[in-house]
């Protein structure tokens, strides 16, 4: 099918605010009396608090106000499992934990104030390795987490958060089958999500009472549900005002500092703006699980697996309030089957309560762990069977018709053909240029997001046509991706369509933004309230009864009747569609013998696609979630002693640059047959997940060493070496 | 202690009194009210606050407003001229140079600042100058694009 607007690769027209420094994102939002909030965090991971002394902080010339745990009412919040306090009542449990707050007029007076808060402490045994919190004599996290709101009903330990089981077949029995088995195991670091604009919020109580909240936070309607929570407030009091998110990748859809803004608004009558500070950020933000994994796999002699076990540890922290899905862990877990077809699967899963930071949710939560311990784990398996790592892949590729250990049902399955895409563009085969060069593939896949989005779209007298939506930009270009399926949907220009943003005061509900579903759902609500306009819009031509009658006449008409023509739509999906998209990824890699650094030569990536709405937008999710995949697999790391995170400087944390960015190559497999409008897919979360397998399974190629712990440092790599040496 | 400062931004004499430690980049932003610069790290590693000060590049996180006395300073907010954008930042807008926006604006002020001294920069300058601007959105291969094609427009 061809179309007008829809896959034209537009660039970022709406972006005009954001390259002029027009654009308003939370903490550039003033409002008149403003103030700032500032949170004085705990310096120990298990402490009990004996007494809390803000004499001092009060007498501060400039403060207005400081709040501890007993100025405030006695309510535990979270996303779905509520088991973490505004501020620490009795007890702190990580570093990095909110015990206090000021307000003053001057963020430097309140900085100031903080440190004349005196707090004492009572040191008490942590639990920061995650094997150790689940020993049978293990201290404690919670006395009884599972009396939290929202907690799971299966504990097998009490420093156990959550478990997830996915089975197929008996595995067991698979086992017995297989001529051989392997087992490894592998670990991935803890990971801040690096957006660079760090949680922001301003809270004013208007004259009318109502709450009103400018965040960068992703999902306005459930952060109106939240906030109405965690300050037993009723919803309607609530307002939540969009703003541009200046980075989400899966970090922005908690409260972080909102509700103590709100109590600081309540007690001084003033606005006020909480910031976090990026070492906050880095010691208190919401990042990617560490993860332990070992995953076994029995192979039959012609390489096919009959069976597959993986159980998964999790370091999820102090807390479960960052996780948004009612499982309260990750679903990526699922993906410790990778992208074959197993028979007899089991994949068992916990998310585990430790002295660390509570960690969250990062594009494609728990999928680069578990892909990483899969994909390196294939290519093992594949050299001790001395099968070509390509060709075992391709002999246990999931098909059409398969059904996945999460439920998915499959068709559509375009495994192979994105496998040969990446090994033909990248040139797979080839003679390698020179020693200490590998190659290394790697692949996975991923559903369509599901959720539900309301769209309203209004003819305006001008003739033009307005989408109002409660979807904020996290910075994908969603709004204008939406314009195109507006525009496309009403045969109109471009420029004719434009999108306004609803305060949550417009719809009932909305699920906002995550895990790959805005152009599924935000698309699909938008082109089918497109459908029923022009149903108006036709009928009131009809009445109107000139032929030919531009829109602006129509919409004029029906005004001068009263009327506005504007039609609404509640797009549900409940239900994953029975397609994924597919990736499969190439890495070549240098690797220095004298220093074990390790050198991207090249990287291919391959997707299987739907319809492409804005293919600049879509090349951009591709780029951008494969450098983070490259940072996660080389460079970043957030290294703890005894609980303390060691790289609270951005610096430390080392963010790929510029200079760190491969020559790429990008190979779309074209297949329309997603559930978003006009047939497409999702693209947002493809091509982190595959990034770290890929290199490690090419510096194995390039010198024979095999890395299990990510991230992938020349450290690592010149250390295996000498050992390998010494072997030999 | 505050201290008066006069101060050219974007072409406009400004004056303000400060206390000594605030910053160039809190200065910008809530003493004079332009909040293009962003503060991402705070620690002069991320590129977010890129300001000029006097033509050259600055982190105005951890540059103070005082050391700005006298001086001019271009924000992201001084690059339009006459309602018409820069070309770096037609450029960013074009090619897809940005997602979510919040290091544009350093971004667009650091590659302003390359266009100005380097006529036309090969990719390998580029890298080497954009260095100090962090981007967590794009995978830098467009803001590359956006540079490289600004350099080759005509510029005022």
């Amino acid at each position: 099918m061809s179309h007008r607007i829809v896959g034209q690769p537009i660039g970022r027209l709406d972006g005009a605010d954001k390259v002029s420094g027009a654009a308003r994102f939370s903490a550039d939002v003033t409002l008149p009396g403003m103030v700032w909030g500032k949170a004085l965090r705990s310096p120990l991971p298990h402490a009990r608090i004996l007494g809390i002394d803000t004499t001092k902080a009060r007498a501060l010339p400039g403060v207005l106000a400081v709040l501890t745990a007993a100025d405030l009412p006695d309510v535990l919040v979270g996303r779905r499992m509520f088991d973490m306090p505004v501020l620490a009542r009795d007890r702190v449990r990580f570093i990095g934990e909110k015990v206090a707050v000021v307000a003053a007029a001057d963020p430097d007076v309140a900085e100031e104030a903080l440190a004349l808060i005196d707090v004492e402490y009572d040191d008490l045994p942590a639990i920061i390795d995650l094997a150790k919190a689940l020993e049978s004599d293990a201290p404690l996290v919670h006395e009884n987490a599972g009396a939290y709101e929202g907690a799971p009903a299966e504990r097998p330990h009490p420093n156990v958060q959550s478990v997830l089981r996915f089975k197929l077949g008996d595995v067991e029995a698979g086992f017995r089958e297989a001529d051989r088995i392997f087992e490894h195991t592998f670990r991935t670091q803890l990971a801040h999500q690096g957006y660079l604009e760090p949680h922001a919020g301003v809270v004013a109580i208007d004259g009318d009472g109502r709450v009103q909240v400018w965040a960068s936070n992703k999902m306005p309607y459930r952060l109106k549900e939240l906030m109405s929570h965690a300050l037993r407030l009723p919803k309607e009091q609530i307002r939540v005002n969009l703003t541009p998110i200046g980075g989400d990748f899966g970090g922005k859809g908690s409260l972080m500092d909102l509700p103590l803004a709100y109590h600081l608004a309540r007690v001084t009558g003033r606005p006020v703006k909480m910031v976090m500070r990026y070492a906050e950020e880095l010691m208190a933000g919401n990042p990617r699980h560490p993860s332990l994994i070992t995953v076994r796999t029995g192979v039959t002699r012609d390489g096919q697996i009959v069976a597959r076990q993986v159980k998964a540890l999790f370091n999820s922290g102090a807390y479960a309030a960052f996780k948004p899905v009612p499982h309260v862990h990750l679903g990526g877990v699922s993906l410790g089957a990778g992208v074959y077809r197993i028979p007899n699967l089991l994949i068992e899963s916990y998310c585990v309560y430790t002295h660390n930071i509570p960690c969250g949710h990062m594009r494609s939560p728990g999928e680069p762990q578990m892909v990483f311990a899969g994909e390196s784990h294939m290519d093992m398996i594949a050299k001790e069977l001395g099968i070509e790592p390509s060709e075992f892949r391709r002999r246990n590729l999931l098909r059409d018709g398969d059904q996945l250990a999460n439920g998915h049902h499959l068709e559509h399955v375009r495994a192979k053909e994105t496998l040969d895409a990446a090994l033909e563009a990248s040139h797979w085969s080839a003679p390698k240029s020179g020693p200490w060069i590998g190659r290394g593939v790697a692949m996975t896949h991923r559903h369509v997001g599901i959720g539900f989005t309301n769209a309203r779209v209004r003819l305006e007298a001008t003739g033009r046509v307005t989408l109002l939506i409660g979807l904020p930009d996290t910075g994908t270009g969603a709004h204008l991706t939406l314009r195109q399926v507006v525009a496309e949907a009403l045969g109109l220009a471009l420029d004719e369509v434009e999108v306004e943003l609803a305060t949550t005061d417009v719809f009932e509900t909305d699920s906002g933004v995550g895990g790959s579903r805005v152009t599924h759902t935000g698309g699909r609500a938008a082109y089918h309230a497109c459908e029923k306009l022009k149903q108006l819009i036709a009928a009131e031509a009809a009445k109107l009864g000139t032929p030919g009658a531009s829109l602006a006449t129509i919409a004029q008409a029906a005004a001068r009747e009263g009327r506005t023509l504007e039609a609404s739509y509640f797009y549900d999906a409940k239900k994953h569609a029975a397609v994924t998209s597919f990736t499969a990824q190439v890495a070549e890699v240098a690797v220095d013998p004298a220093t074990g650094q390790v050198t991207v030569r090249h990287f291919t990536t391959a997707h299987d696609v739907g319809t492409v709405i804005n293919p600049n937008a879509h090349q951009g999710q591709i780029e951008g979630g494969l450098i983070q995949g490259l940072g996660y697999a080389l460079m970043e790391e957030l290294p703890t002693e005894d609980g303390r995170i060691s790289t609270l400087n951005l610096g430390e944390v080392k963010l790929p640059t510029v200079a760190d960015i491969p020559p790429l190559t990008t190979v779309l497999v074209e297949d329309a047959v997603g559930p978003g409008p006009f047939r497409a897919k999702a693209i947002g979360e493809g091509s982190i997940s595959a990034v770290a397998p890929a290199i490690a399974n090419a510096v194995a190629d390039a010198c024979g060493v095999r890395i299990l712990d990510l991230p992938i440092t020349a450290e690592k790599v010149y250390f295996a070496l000498k050992k390998k040496e010494q072997r030999s | 202690m505050t201290r008066a400062i006069r101060v050219t931004v974007n072409g406009v004499a400004r004056e303000v009194e400060v206390p000594v430690y605030r910053t160039l980049l809190d200065c910008l932003r809530y003493d004079l009210g332009l909040t293009g610069s962003k503060e991402g790290c705070g620690v002069g590693v991320c590129g977010a606050c890129t300001v000029l000060l006097d033509g050259k590049m600055v982190s105005s996180c951890i540059a103070l407003a005082v050391f700005a006395d006298g001086r001019e300073v271009t924000t992201v907010e001084g690059l339009a001229k006459d309602g018409r954008l820069h070309p770096v930042q037609q450029a960013f807008m074009d090619l897809g140079g940005f997602q979510c926006g919040i290091c544009t604006p350093g971004q667009i002020v650091a590659a302003k600042a390359l266009l100005d001294t380097v006529e036309n920069p090969t990719e390998a300058e580029i890298r080497e100058w954009m260095l100090g601007n962090l981007c967590r959105c794009t995978g830098y291969y467009k803001i590359v694009e956006s540079i490289q094609a600004a350099a080759r427009q005509e510029r005022p």
